[in-house]
């Protein structure tokens, strides 16, 4: 993984197309600005990865599993 | 007609127009493009099979069913993407998940699915309302 320091207002540039600035640095918290068109789709990485992991854990839904809630969407 | 092996319903014979492909493939599956969506009498849940590879299905629902203030918006990008040219022509679907007999929805992740072309895209929302626990 590449590591950059960074202070307030500077920023980074990945590609030509996206800006990522530092706009507010508050104790933990860190305010980022992106600046991006809009194809590029951009997600807090914990929902992403909540998603992705449920999808997984999903996909093995069995067939008993099935049967047991149906009643319940009826 | 498209054949195609499933581990839970044999094999399956599906007419062409009743393929969904999700160019993206499913958020964890992006390989996975084809699927086919089965219903069962009784019930309004319905699996979404895939059908390149046999062992992948989800059990999808209605949002609406499982929370029903649910609201999603659709962003420009899925718009586009899925060419939607009327809303009525738009399936929405959430994935269930069944643990130990309690169900959990996967309401951050929607299924939109435009029946006019048949693509479809997963959604990530960063809010759900009300809001997903």
């Amino acid at each position: 993984m590449l590591i950059l320091t960074r202070k307030l207002d500077e920023g980074i540039k990945l590609g030509d197309d996206i800006t990522i600035i530092i706009i507010e640095v508050h104790g933990k918290h860190v305010k980022l600005g992106i600046d991006a068109p809009q194809n590029v789709k951009i997600y807090r990485k914990e929902i992403y990865d909540k998603v992705m992991s449920e999808n997984i854990r999903s996909a093995t839904a069995t067939v008993e599993d099935f049967k047991g809630i149906k009643e319940q969407f009826k | 007609m498209v054949k195609f092996e499933t581990l839970r319903f044999g094999l399956l014979k599906v007419k062409e127009d009743g393929i969904i492909t999700f160019p993206e493939g499913i958020l964890g599956f992006p390989a996975v493009k084809r699927y086919v969506l089965i219903d069962h009498k009784g019930t309004i849940l319905r699996w979404l099979q895939a059908v390149d590879n046999p062992d992948i299905a989800f059990i999808v629902v209605e949002p609406k069913t499982v929370s029903s203030e649910y609201t999603m918006k659709i962003d420009a990008f899925a718009r586009e993407f899925l060419q939607i040219e009327s809303e009525k022509d738009l399936i929405v679907l959430v994935i269930i998940r069944v643990d130990n007999g309690k169900i959990a929805a996967n309401l951050h992740g929607p299924l939109l699915i435009n029946t006019n072309n048949m693509k479809g895209i997963q959604l990530i929302l960063e809010r759900v309302l009300p809001p997903a626990s």
